[in-house]
């Protein structure tokens, strides 16, 4: 060096000699022999050294060179060159002040130049800092790590195809999993490679040209070195997308900066990349059995979540769903490979709540479909025995319904109808994986149920999904028919009276009941599926497997749907299954005596709650005396429901007293008397017969019911009394002319002709007479077709469009009509968009 | 004195404790840590050496024998121009898990790579594998066979120099798969340039 130096200063004043020197290219030819020969640049380079390495960098001399280099760019390479062969000696001797020097010079004139004419130093400068990275001080790497930083966040205007950065990839992954003595110098370098890290994807990720970071060589490698930096953290803390914005990647501890840039990492993946960061994620996972306790699982996964691009959350969700039943390699044990199901189900109903915002279209029904399967096979695998795998079913399911509480209310409709179409019907051999299945599945209804929030019980209940529920409150186990009444509960209170009807009473007066006036889009619902939903409510009070359980979850949903449809028109339907019930208590052979019991109480249960609801004097004047009398007579023909009543003598037997029995006669005075057309209780009761027949009305009977009672919604118009009597002989069909009620609006119709509405609904009519006779014949056929939801929304949207449009043309023709025509037109809407879509069902 | 002919990746694998860290220290540093702690991920040492007067870099990748590191590790085999296969004669467990390993090689390394059983601590008085037994193995697969010990610095040497010498062989026989020249990050151009400065020597 001092020989070099010496021959470098009695050169001073050749500089004549630079314009000979330059042109020669050769490299051999300069023999450093003659000093005055060397070229300016290595002169120049050579003086920013100081004499003793603790001096530093000679300043001004660094400042001369980067004028230099920025007046003659086409030098650059050849400085580069030549700093690093100086740097490289250094450091094979050992002198790691020079090599500070040099690497600070190299940085400095990095930083001066201009991009067009970086892209020849920045060999240089990449190999001085591989040098450095090869060195084992760890201060070099640290130095080297800095600089390759500051060099990722320049921005190169020229891609540079041949550039590679394998080898600072698998350098700096090395250096992550550093396992230095010294805690603190392990720190460092940890850092320093989590940094060095952060660099090459920022280098890399936004450029196309040059190596594609996303390959599994590379990610193998960046993600497992983030994750175990990670999860060294003392605690895990997880904050969510708002403080992604750490950018500057100068965080104190390495857990946090490797957190940092798992987040930069996924943000910046595109759809084809995620795949490629979330399977060595996964398999990360596995190897270092962290998935049991899942702290660190589901604080990793929600960061991916809260970073990564919106719109491909879901495969995030898609992934770990697949990943689900994946074995650890060699880990054989079944009751660890259930716990770490369960704890991966876990993790999964954690993020599932982050995707649903932002899922869409059949990605939801998708997801869904995936978890479902994955319960079926949980069932499959029938381990009852274990509680572990309770717990993943659970987890399961707790997804789901984390994942439906996201989404909006009509997808959560569409996923209910999804769960039940999965649910194994009861109609075939039932066995007892097949019963475990229809539990849990209605436990995944109930979960999903439970987050909708009902608004209009047609809404509620589309006639395809209201069908499956009541085919299924008849299934075999006892407590599945108690999960569904469950269902039926959460899905028809609205107003949060359900938890005070949870257990039948006959004192209303203190629960401070919430009810309204039904609405007319219920009462047209309810016109509608009454019968139906009643009926079914019935048979299932007449089953011999029936605990009290099933007797008071049917008696929440009977009170609950007398709350929520209160109102003149429907009363005389209620008191006539109470009747009913209240008959079949007594003739009914197959019940016990409990049962019997049980029924008489929910039966003054709800014969009290009616006149409640509706402010009916007289009938609750009636009703009390009943209840008063068997408050000194028959204690237990009043609630609460006991599970036995074996203490009964023979004479307090229920059918022992018939003066205590609600009769039909007084009811139908007491509802004259508030002016209420009662005839209708006088009829034979609708419910007797077959009691356990769960279909008893056939397709044909559904259809034409339909049919009927869509004709009198619209004819009967505001007047109550024509639904009734439509109502009151339900099996019948009748064929009430429209204008047969010689009514106002109906001789104002007739006087303007048969309007728009009136076509339209005659041509409705049809379509439904047509579609309940074409139902009938392929009655079978419903049991081998799915239904196709995805086809019913888009036929409901296009004949939504439909509807629409004529709708407004119809109304502007009617406005000379008058009022009630139009009328007619905002009741016929809802009807018109739930019968199409039902056509197309099977 | 930066200037070399070739450069070649070679990576060491084995289960846990087998010594693969010790024979990389004894290699690149010349000395045998006692008490050398389990290696995480991966560790990385540079060596130069000279074979018929011409400069060979070894870059050497220590994996982990752990489990839990298998996936990280995994992802070196593939650019390795040699994988050292090492296991321990005194524990019969880790020549079992030999099968094993050579699977892990044949899915995830490239399979014109140059492979090296290795059974080391012959120091130790307690064998337990023969000889001849993992002689007759490395036959059986292909594979060349070393037994070493890093504590007494037995074949140690060897074992590299010889895996350079076939190495470059390879390379001059154009057998060797390209890794884009011989420098990692930059073009294969600069391995041959760099004399002019030998007159500052």
């Amino acid at each position: 060096m001092s020989f070099v130096k010496c021959c470098f200063e009695s050169s001073e004043g050749h500089d004549f000699l630079d314009s000979f020197v330059q042109k020669c290219t050769d490299p051999g030819c300069c023999c450093g022999c003659c000093s005055a020969l060397r070229p300016r640049y290595k002169r120049l380079v050579d003086n920013i050294f100081p004499a003793s390495p603790q001096d530093g960098l000679v300043k001004s001399n660094m400042e001369k060179l980067t004028f230099y280099s920025l007046s003659s760019p086409e030098k650059l390479d050849r400085i580069g060159e030549y700093l690093f062969q100086k740097a490289s000696r250094d450091i094979y001797r050992r002198r790691h002040g020079f090599v500070i020097i040099a690497m600070e010079a190299m940085d400095q004139l990095l930083l001066a130049c201009h991009s067009q004419t970086l892209n020849l130093f920045v060999e240089s400068f990449l190999k001085m800092v591989q040098k450095l990275l090869e060195s084992t001080d760890p201060q070099l790497q640290i130095l080297a790590t800095q600089s390759f930083v500051r060099f990722a966040n320049i921005e190169e205007d020229t891609p540079s195809y041949h550039r590679r950065y394998d080898f600072f990839v698998s350098k700096f992954s090395a250096m992550c999993h550093s396992n230095h003595s010294d805690k603190s110098t392990r720190d460092n370098i940890r850092l320093a490679g989590i940094q060095g890290l952060q660099g090459v994807i920022r280098k890399t990720v936004s450029d196309d040209l040059v190596e594609n970071i996303w390959e599994a060589q590379h990610m193998d490698k960046i993600v497992p070195s983030l994750l175990y930096n990670m999860q060294t953290a003392e605690k895990y803390e997880t904050v969510s997308c708002m403080e992604t914005d750490t950018r500057d990647g100068f965080e104190e501890d390495p857990p946090r900066l490797a957190e940092a840039c798992l987040r930069e990492l996924v943000g910046r993946a595109a759809f084809g990349h995620i795949r490629s960061v979330l399977r060595p994620v996964l398999t990360h996972f596995d190897r270092h059995e962290l998935w049991v306790p899942n702290d660190f699982a589901v604080h990793t996964f929600k960061i991916i979540m809260f970073s990564i691009q919106a719109q491909y959350s879901y495969s995030v969700v898609e992934a770990l769903m697949q990943h689900l039943d994946v074995g650890a390699p060699g880990n054989v044990d079944a009751r660890a490979r259930t716990r770490v199901r369960a704890a991966r189900a876990a993790v999964l109903s954690n993020i599932v709540a982050i995707a649903a915002g932002d899922s869409v279209g059949p990605s939801v029904l998708e997801i869904i479909n995936n978890l479902l399967t994955n319960l079926r096979a949980s069932v499959a695998r029938d381990s009852e025995k274990e509680s572990d795998e309770r717990l993943y079913q659970e987890a399961l399911i707790n997804a789901l319904g984390e994942f439906a509480d996201h989404l909006p209310d009509f997808q959560k409709i569409d996923i209910m109808m999804f769960i039940v179409s999965k649910i194994p019907s009861q109609r075939g051999k039932s066995t007892k994986a097949d019963a475990m299945l229809q539990s849990i599945l209605l436990k995944s209804l109930l979960k999903v149920g439970t987050t909708y929030k009902t608004t209009e019980l047609s809404k509620a209940f589309p006639a395809a999904f209201l069908d499956a529920l009541l085919r299924l409150s008849s299934a075999g186990e006892p407590a599945t028919r108690a999960l569904l009444q469950r269902i039926l509960h959460t899905l028809l209170d609205r107003r949060g009276n359900a938890t005070v009807l949870v257990t039948p009473t006959v004192e209303y007066a203190e629960l401070g009941l919430i009810v309204e006036k039904c609405s007319r889009p219920d009462l047209i619902f309810i016109s509608k599926h009454g019968y139906a939903i009643f009926s079914s409510l019935y048979d299932g009070l007449q089953l011999e497997s029936n605990v009290a359980e099933n007797v008071s979850a049917i008696y929440t949903t009977l009170a609950l749907l007398c709350v929520e449809l209160s109102s003149e028109e429907t009363v005389c339907d209620m008191l006539q299954l109470i009747l009913s019930i209240q008959h079949s208590a007594i003739s009914n052979p197959v019940l016990s005596t409990a049962q019997q019991c049980q029924l008489h109480a929910i039966t003054a249960a709800l014969a009290a709650l009616v006149p409640h609801v509706l402010l009916l004097p007289r009938l609750q004047e009636y009703i009390n005396q009943i209840i008063e009398a068997r408050r000194e007579e028959a204690p237990h023909m009043l609630p609460p429901l006991q599970e036995s009543y074996e203490h009964l003598s023979p004479s307090k037997m229920p059918n022992k007293m018939p003066y205590l029995m609600i009769d039909q006669m007084a009811l139908g005075d007491c509802l004259k008397a508030h002016g209420i057309e009662a005839s209708r209780l006088q009829s034979a009761s609708p419910y007797s017969g077959g009691a356990n027949l769960a279909h008893r009305h056939s397709w044909v009977e559904a259809g034409a019911a339909q049919g009927r009672d869509s004709l009198a919604d619209i004819s009967a118009g505001p007047n109550a009394e024509l639904v009734d009597s439509a109502n009151s002989s339900p099996g019948v069909q009748r064929h009430p002319l429209q204008l047969e009620n010689v009514s106002l609006e109906a001789l104002r119709r007739a006087a303007s002709g048969p309007s728009e509405a009136e076509k339209r609904e005659a041509e409705r009519r049809k379509v439904t007479l047509n579609n309940a006779f074409r139902t009938a014949p392929f009655d079978h056929l419903l049991h081998l077709t799915q239904p196709k939801y995805e086809i019913k929304d888009k036929l409901e949207e296009i004949f939504n469009s439909l509807s629409e449009e004529p709708l407004l043309a119809g109304a502007g023709v009617l406005a000379g009509g008058g009022s009630p025509g139009a009328k007619c037109h905002s009741q016929q809407l809802p009807a018109y968009t739930k019968y199409f879509p039902e056509l197309f069902l099977y | 004195m930066e200037d070399y002919k070739f450069l070649f990746k070679v990576v060491l694998v084995g289960n846990a404790g087998v010594g693969k860290t010790c024979l990389v220290r004894r290699f690149t540093q010349g000395l045998f840590p006692p008490g050398q702690g389990a290696t995480i991920g991966v560790d990385f040492m540079i060596k130069t050496v000279e074979v018929d007067g011409e400069k060979v870099k070894l870059q050497i990748w220590d994996t982990a024998g752990q489990e839990r590191f298998r996936s990280i590790t995994q992802s070196y085999y593939r650019s390795a121009h040699a994988l050292i296969l090492v296991y321990d004669i005194s524990c019969q467990p880790t020549f079992d898990c030999l099968p094993d390993w050579l699977r892990e090689i044949e899915e995830y390394a490239n399979n014109k790579v140059l492979r090296i059983l290795v059974g080391n601590k012959t120091d130790r008085e307690d064998r337990e594998i023969p000889r001849h037994i993992g002689e007759d193995f490395a036959q059986r697969h292909g594979m060349y066979f070393l037994e070493t010990s890093a504590k007494e610095a037995e074949n140690v040497e060897r074992l590299f120099m010889e895996i350079a010498v076939e190495l470059m062989e390879q390379a001059k026989c154009k057998e060797l798969p390209k890794y884009d020249g011989s420098l990692g990050p930059i073009n294969g151009k600069t391995s041959s340039v760099g004399d002019g400065s030998c007159c500052l020597r």
